[in-house]
């Protein structure tokens, strides 16, 4: 499942370059016409997991990422995505180490790396029709932990990461003169892995413990706001309900026109 | 042929030469030095204790012996025949003979001849091992042993037990009570097959080594202590908790009715349990004696990814064999019900992790059952009863984790115990090894904050 999902962002990706740089520069003039954009974004979002089939836990991240935004005429626009996060994976159970072991070590620092693209489609009065995806990959930093209560030393080493994926339309209504609400509604989709060593002596282990979000949909409502004429703030509210409840997360982000 | 007749004249030439000129050696001149100097005598100091191991220390009418691996079958026969000796069972793949003493020759003489032929790998007494208890008065009340509330264990003269000075059972059953196809071989005097407790956890009617036949029902009583302890018929609304509510008991006499056993019958036990599935072997027995062939056996069970875990002993003194055959065996001490080392718990260094062995309620045979008392349970002390507490909780975690090697339930069992004497000897020490086993630790996940 990961490796067609990985497949498909794959595509998508390239043929989100192939029609960036071809349909758009390829036509002369139109390099001129692009806006380039400076990002600042933080996001927050508590989502429910799953791991091991059964047991169910949650993940809190809190990312702050920097990214440029190239924008073109025609409505399209490419956003490479760089950051820093903290993941807090909370209560995850390892059981095949040989000792086992319960995880309550709170946010864990890591990187963000990803991209996302837009595309506005076509209008139908004041609303405009796109779409629009994203891929976000954290790589969380390796971190030790000493196993209390035992006779002798011990120690897990975690490494923890997970990738998240949407796709969806986008729709935005433009009446306003600064102020833009949208609606979208994605396919949304996280997974990722938890590896844990274990060594106590010449006790070693590793477990790979593969999570995945319980909500495969989020409704997104937002507004950007025009403060000044190359300064804008977007804000976003994103519900992604699942069988038995329903995760939210929150973003704000900050952009300054060149 | 040629090869043979060699081999022949040189074992006749031998056997002349040492019967003549050594007829009045020391049994203690023929122990090979390298085999027994540094193993120091075990003195019985405790009389109060419910066993003493000073008693007969090798059988007088036969003795073990391991040829050369690649002397054919009419050679070993050619050997033990110039010896005027019969063979009377071969060990399977130990390739252990035990032979009869022949009229002519004491013990000692013919194991000095034996010693000394380049045929001979070594030869050696069949040791007695001994029961680590005797029950005493019936007396049901609870088990302070899995759980310790704190409260007066009903024991004359007792104090008032520790509250939680037990291996914190309950929190264990929280995550795993056992798997049926997880199996305990208890060698011992044999279990009460009809024991309301256990009748419905016997594996299979298993072996009698002592009698030579298929019936391992118990007469003496211990070995139905023992297992209950292990592995009782557990949520029953009756009797005793056993350590592993739901594991299989492996029922192998291999001690007689006098609660003793020469080292082949152990041997053999530990090869039959082997080759028939046990995960776990409990001896809550040993001896005094080293024996290669003894450890020749649980190297055998260790090699075959069993966990063997044996009583240390009940003399104030060094560790019993098999106990003390470090790289193989988990040896057991014992505490009390306040979490102390009992004053009789043997020590030294081969003592891996310790666990209650003071009063210890469990099964007893029906038949030893007295009118008065209600029920066919007991209490007893010793390492006896330390060791299947141990082997519950290996039993246990190959339930729980079945990718485990033998080697690293050890570890484990051994990582997770409590230091409960870290005032007087903190870390590893002679006397508890790491420690009182604690069931949570080893088998509900560790809780790691950050």
């Amino acid at each position: 499942m990961g490796k067609k999902i990985c497949i498909f962002i794959a595509i998508f990706y390239v043929f989100a370059f192939d029609n960036f740089s071809l349909a758009q520069f390829q036509e002369e003039g139109n390099f001129e016409k692009i806006n380039i954009k400076a990002n600042i974004s933080f996001e927050y979002f508590n989502r429910t997991i799953s791991w091991d089939d059964e047991c169910k836990s949650s993940l809190k991240s809190y990312f702050l990422t920097l990214s440029p935004e190239y924008k073109t005429q025609g409505g399209f626009s490419l956003k490479p995505i760089l950051g820093y996060s903290i993941s807090n994976f909370d209560s995850l159970i390892f059981k095949k180490l040989p000792l086992s072991t319960e995880l309550e070590v709170g946010g864990i620092n890591g990187f963000i790396l990803g991209g996302e693209i837009q595309k506005d489609f076509f209008s139908i009065q004041d609303f405009m029709i796109g779409v629009q995806s994203q891929f976000i990959y954290y790589i969380g930093l390796e971190k030790e932990w000493e196993i209390p209560g035992l006779a002798v030393e011990g120690t897990v080493k975690g490494r923890p990461s997970w990738m998240r994926f949407f796709i969806g339309p986008v729709i935005t209504y433009d009446a306003f003169d600064y102020f833009s609400p949208y609606i979208s509604v994605n396919y949304n989709k996280l997974w990722g892995t938890f590896s844990l060593e274990e060594s106590i002596q010449e006790l070693e282990g590793k477990e790979d413990k593969k999570i995945s979000g319980m909500s495969k949909l989020s409704i997104a409502l937002g507004g950007s706001f025009e403060l000044l004429k190359s300064f804008l703030i977007k804000s976003e509210a994103c519900f992604m309900p699942y069988k038995d409840g329903i995760d939210f997360g929150i973003k704000v982000r900050v952009l300054y026109e060149f | 042929m040629k090869k043979r007749k060699i081999i022949f004249l040189i074992s006749i030439s031998c056997l002349i030469f040492f019967t003549i000129s050594f007829k009045n050696f020391r049994f203690d001149k023929c122990r090979r030095p390298s085999l027994y100097n540094s193993q120091p005598k075990i003195q019985s100091s405790n009389e109060r204790l419910p066993f003493h191991i000073k008693r007969q220390q090798y059988s007088s009418n036969h003795i073990l012996v391991k040829f050369n691996p690649h002397l054919s079958d009419e050679t070993i026969q050619a050997t033990i025949a110039a010896y005027q000796a019969k063979k009377t069972k071969r060990i399977p793949r130990l390739n252990i003979f035990k032979i009869e003493v022949p009229e002519a020759m004491t013990v000692e003489e013919i194991l000095y001849a034996m010693s000394v032929n380049p045929n001979v790998v070594y030869a050696e007494p069949d040791y007695i091992a001994y029961i680590a208890i005797t029950p005493n008065d019936i007396l049901f009340k609870y088990q302070y042993s899995l759980y310790n509330s704190g409260e007066s264990i009903d024991i004359p003269g007792s104090p008032r037990g520790k509250a939680r000075a037990d291996i914190k059972a309950t929190e264990g059953w929280e995550e795993t009570r056992g798997e049926e196809n997880v199996i305990i071989a208890i060698i011992d005097t044999g279990v009460d097959l009809e024991h309301p407790d256990l009748e419905s956890k016997i594996y299979s009617s298993g072996y009698d080594f002592a009698n030579d036949d298929d019936d391992a029902t118990d007469d003496n009583g211990h070995g139905t202590q023992v297992a209950g302890i292990a592995a009782a018929e557990t949520n029953n609304t009756e009797g005793i908790a056993g350590v592993a509510w739901n594991c299989k008991i492996l029922p192998l006499k291999a001690m007689d009715e006098n609660g003793e056993g020469y080292y082949d019958w152990i041997i053999q036990a530990i090869i039959w349990a082997v080759e028939n599935g046990a995960d776990v072997i409990n001896l809550s027995a040993g001896g005094e004696e080293e024996s290669i062939a003894l450890e020749e056996a649980v190297r055998y069970a260790f090699q075959k990814d069993v966990v063997v875990v044996c009583a240390g002993g009940n003399d104030t003194g060094p560790v019993l064999y098999p106990a003390a055959y470090d790289d193989y065996c988990m040896a057991v001490a014992a505490t009390d019900y306040n979490d102390n080392r009992t004053g009789w718990s043997n020590f030294g260094p081969e003592i891996d992790v310790a666990a209650p062995g003071e009063w210890i309620i469990s099964c007893v045979p029906t038949w030893f059952w007295v009118p008065d008392s209600p029920f066919p349970y007991d209490y007893g002390s010793g390492t006896s009863m330390s060791t299947p507490h141990v082997s519950g909780l290996a039993a246990l975690l190959k339930s729980l984790k079945p990718w485990l090697t033998n080697s690293e339930i050890m570890s484990i069992i051994k990582y997770t115990a409590d230091d409960v004497n870290s005032n007087e000897h903190p870390g590893l020490d002679d006397f508890i090894g790491y420690g009182r086993i604690n069931m949570e630790k080893a088998l509900v996940p560790i809780k790691i904050t950050g």
